[in-house]
């Protein structure tokens, strides 16, 4: 199994490199590292800013893979797998590499342009604060995506991800028009990733930022569960 | 050997295969054929694993179908990998070792006549090249049991008699192959078996011999039959048919050809020819199908 994996992983990646739509998240990342670095950053910024944008482009990433692997080219793929849900690991495990090669770069690019200052050895959280949530763009990006949707389940993905982050954004309205619960409920479902950023930008590693970043993985595995059930027994109806 | 039970596929309301009961004998090559839309490529994708079944079983005879090796209706290879590199790659999958693997690619590229376009992008390769690449990735990890789905689609005459050489190749191996196809006459030369599907129903099925043979016919050209030995053959003989210089035998009544010969002479009539018609698969075909 480490093996198929391990070869549909380097073949998604070349597949993605060698298309036109490999230069998204390339465009992607040189943008967010031109912008978002425009007037410099420190590390408490780099560790929030940075890890929530490359996350996005994470997402971005796995979603065009688990595009170009919805196509009839991968029935002979899928017809040598045992179990289905090897691909998907497969775009997961695609879409982190990628991440983290885009990541890299953006890192190292403003590091030796001087907008980017780092303390070590607390730099050396960075990495363990931002897997979890590249892990967990990864597999939110698995349901939210054609390849795994049915009966466009994606679209109610979608509407949900909006819905939670726009009532997270309007967290002091709710309260104030008397629907705090709702509030509170967001502030519960948020509070892994909220917690991770929070404490790694401040650089406390304790319980706090321990259960948080358990829980992001905990959220990750269970949006893969979804995804593997839901792509497990679906039709395969490709065409090109 | 391969057996599906009251197999039945429905996409949304729409019936694909209604409860198709079939059996696949190890060794044949069991060919599946139908007008379009008769549920020919869903057969083939619901053993395959692809679509799921809306009810009844597949039994595989404890094969997986990651050990099948399968070749669909139109494969589609991504455009900037060399014929090589994808071959390498799905090797990978089949969980070829190293070393072996090269040498199984290699001598595949060289089984299918594709050596000297091993480095050639998949995007550069003739639609012929392309069908004779999904044969290799068939073959990788040397399965048991193949399942080719319309195999000669878009290839000229020497491409579709390359591909009946190798699936004549694969059964005397010992091979499987299991495979749709709308030529008529690629069927009648390769299968052991096959099986007419319309409308999503099975029509016809057995082997192929079997099927053709109760369908031959003799026909007797020859001068004015008697008329009371014309009374005497039809009344022994159903399945015979005389008019004015002509008599055709069918069914039972060919094995009874010398007999029948034999009293001709008796009456003096005169025989010109004697010519056996075999029935083709075309005829079984059309009739099966007729809607």
């Amino acid at each position: 199994m480490v093996k198929r994996v391990a070869t549909l992983t380097s073949y998604l990646i070349l597949n993605l490199s060698r298309s036109l739509a490999g230069v998204v998240p390339l465009a992607l990342a040189l943008a967010f590292g031109i912008i978002a670095f425009e007037y410099g950053m420190d590390q408490p910024q780099f560790i929030t800013v940075s890890g929530i944008g490359i996350g996005g482009i994470c997402l971005v990433t796995a979603l065009l893979l688990a595009s170009r692997a919805n196509r009839a080219s991968s029935y002979l793929l899928v017809a040598r797998l045992r179990w289905r849900a090897e691909l998907l690991v497969a775009i997961v495990l695609a879409s982190l590499a990628i991440t983290a090669a885009l990541g890299m770069l953006v890192s190292i690019a403003n590091l030796f342009a001087g907008r980017l200052t780092l303390e070590f050895p607390s730099a050396l959280w960075v990495l363990p604060t931002w897997l979890p949530l590249w892990l967990l763009a990864a597999t939110l990006a698995l349901p939210l995506a054609s390849l795994v949707e049915r009966g466009g389940s994606h679209l109610i993905g979608y509407a949900l991800v909006a819905g939670l982050l726009i009532a997270n954004d309007r967290k002091a309205f709710l309260i104030r028009e008397g629907i705090d619960w709702l509030a509170r409920i967001v502030t519960a479902a948020l509070w892994p990733i909220n917690t991770l950023a929070e404490r790694a930008s401040a650089g406390i590693h304790g319980r706090d930022y321990a259960m948080a970043w358990a829980l992001t993985c905990i959220y990750a595995l269970l949006l893969f569960t979804l995804a593997a059930a839901l792509f497990g027994d679906k039709d395969l109806l490709w065409s090109e | 050997m391969i057996r599906t039970y009251s197999l039945t596929k429905y996409y949304n309301a729409t019936p694909a295969l209604r409860q198709l009961t079939l059996e696949i004998p190890a060794g044949a090559v069991y060919g599946v054929l139908g007008p379009n839309g008769a549920g020919k490529t869903t057969l083939l994708q619901l053993i395959m694993g692809f679509v799921l079944p809306s009810s009844g079983t597949i039994d595989r005879g404890g094969i997986s179908p990651a050990d099948i090796g399968y070749l669909p209706e139109r494969a589609f290879y991504p455009p900037r990998f060399t014929v090589r590199s994808y071959l390498d790659t799905i090797a990978r999958l089949v969980g070829s070792r190293e070393r072996n693997r090269q040498d199984e690619v290699t001598r595949l590229l060289r089984q299918v006549g594709l050596s000297e376009v091993g480095d050639r992008r998949m995007g550069a390769c003739s639609r012929g090249m392309l069908q004779r690449l999904g044969l290799a990735q068939a073959l990788l990890g040397d399965p048991d049991l193949l399942i080719l789905d319309e195999p000669s689609l878009g290839l000229d005459p020497s491409g579709q008699l390359f591909m009946r050489q190798q699936i004549a190749a694969l059964n005397s191996s010992g091979k499987t192959v299991l495979l749709s196809s709308h030529h008529l006459d690629e069927v009648t030369r390769v299968c052991t078996h096959v099986a007419v599907l319309s409308r999503g129903r099975l029509v016809r099925a057995g082997d192929l011999a079997s099927m053709l043979a109760p369908r031959a016919r003799v026909v007797i050209d020859c001068g004015p039959v008697p008329p009371e030995l014309a009374r005497q053959l039809h009344e022994r003989l159903p399945n015979i048919t005389i008019s004015d210089q002509r008599i055709v035998l069918g069914g039972d009544a060919v094995a009874h050809k010398a007999e029948i010969l034999r009293q001709l002479l008796d009456h003096d009539v005169d025989i010109r020819q004697l010519s056996e018609v075999r029935s083709t698969l075309e005829e079984i075909f059309m009739e099966a199908t007729e809607w």
